[in-house]
């Protein structure tokens, strides 16, 4: 299940999210269906596990892309970090209500790579940046996100790990 | 000292890698962009983009025919195809009247037809904001080379960054790798456009230029890459301050990225 997961999100993640998730797009915005999958393996891998998915996923994404190399590696290692820590002090894995931090994550994560930008580029149209592109992605990836905490509530996938789990335990 | 690395060893593996991330970071704004591992991410996501996208499409296209004639579909996309052409071609002689004589060179355009340019479909599309690119799924088998110019009926989209056999990576104008010599077609003054993400920025405009909203932005040739006359961007917004001796230009694309389903690279 685990290896599935991962294996979706270093090889098709890239694909899913340039070609699928443009036939989702609203005006040109399109959900991070990345950040959303790491924020969920985030919140039930242990901190180390979660930070190095964030990583590679990231680093993925930045060859993929024409940015410099890293800065996704960076944000995207620090947003597992930050859903692991969470995770561990979140009652209700599945409660819908996560999409709302998830939506927060996605807001602090553009944020900061758009500061990034600024150190690299010098000027970097902020505002505009930040009211025509990520506030509107980051509210989409939030209802992707909803979806995806109802999926796994409908098909019990936590339970499913816990049960996975505890029987390697024996 | 060991055992406090001992300890704390998950910790500091994590920081380690932080570190790393942040110096290659650093690293790539003194030495350019690294070009590490791009081809076999590009070929694999090439791979699944073009069957996602391929299939979307076909879907769509079934649905399409069934709720119209398919004769008058096919009718209307040859027109269309043919009205983009007419148009690019209508873009650049009106450019050639403007430029008269001193722009002869110019005139290679009229020629421009299927012998000079490659049609490619976008099979993906990664606007962020961090970059922005399309996926064609034309490559190096069908004549495309790095840093061939690739418009669409419109103008300018932007260059072909990675090549594969199959597939190819472009760089839009607006990604902040780009840049091209521009000119503004009013009174052909010259300047450098860089991609600025949302929308683009007109570099080195002296404070005594006459620059004005709406002015067009056409492609000078300058930079070897773009040939001359095709459309790029429109003024928006123009800065002029004081202490500063060039202006500040911000100039919006011509194309709507959004919206590009085929494109054209042209490959003399």
């Amino acid at each position: 299940m685990k290896a599935g997961v991962y294996f979706t999100l270093f090889f098709l993640i890239i694909p899913l999210q340039a070609s699928l998730l443009n036939f989702l797009s609203i005006a040109g915005i399109k959900p991070d269906l990345a950040l959303a999958l790491l924020f969920i393996i985030g919140l039930l891998t242990k901190p180390v596990e979660a930070t190095l998915v964030g990583m590679a996923t990231g680093v993925l994404l930045d060859i993929g892309s024409a940015s410099h190399i890293g800065i996704m590696g960076f944000t995207r290692g620090i947003v597992g970090l930050s859903a692991s820590l969470l995770g561990s002090k979140v009652l209700n894995i599945t409660s819908p209500s996560n999409a709302i931090v998830l939506t927060v994550f996605g807001l602090l994560e553009g944020i900061c790579v758009l500061l990034f930008l600024q150190l690299l580029y010098g000027f970097v149209p902020f505002v505009s940046l930040l009211a025509r592109h990520i506030i509107p992605q980051s509210i989409y990836t939030g209802i992707l996100g909803v979806v995806l905490f109802r999926l796994i509530a409908i098909r019990d996938v936590i339970g499913f790990l816990k049960r996975r789990s505890i029987q390697k335990e024996f | 000292m060991p055992g406090f690395i001992a300890k704390h060893r998950k910790i500091l593996f994590i920081l380690f890698l932080f570190t790393i991330l942040f110096w290659l970071v650093t690293a790539q704004v003194k030495n350019g962009r690294f070009l590490f591992m791009e081809k076999p991410v590009l070929a694999i996501s090439s791979f699944f983009e073009r069957i996602i996208t391929g299939t979307f499409r076909s879907m769509e296209s079934t649905a399409n025919r069934y709720m119209f004639l398919v004769r008058t579909h096919r009718e209307n996309e040859l027109l269309k195809e043919e009205n983009s052409r007419l148009m690019l071609e209508n873009a650049v002689m009106n450019e050639l009247l403007i430029e008269n004589e001193r722009l002869r060179d110019a005139l290679k355009f009229k020629q421009l037809n299927a012998s000079t340019s490659v049609m490619a479909q976008v099979i993906g599309k990664e606007i962020s904001p961090i970059s922005a690119t399309i996926t064609i799924n034309k490559g190096s088998d069908h004549g495309i080379r790095k840093d061939m110019a690739v418009i669409s009926s419109s103008g300018i989209v932007g260059r072909v960054q990675t090549i594969l056999p199959g597939s190819a990576k472009v760089v839009l104008l607006t990604d902040p790798a780009s840049t091209l010599a521009v000119r503004v077609q009013r009174n052909r003054e010259e300047g450098l456009l860089e991609g600025k993400l949302v929308n683009c920025a007109l570099k080195y405009v002296s404070y005594y230029v006459d620059i004005q909203r709406g002015d067009l932005l056409v492609t000078s040739g300058l930079d070897g890459i773009y040939p001359k006359g095709l459309s790029v961007a429109t003024v928006v917004k123009v800065t002029k301050r004081e202490a500063s001796a060039f202006q500040t230009v911000v100039a919006e694309p011509v194309v709507r990225f959004s919206r590009m389903e085929e494109v054209l690279v042209l490959t003399k």
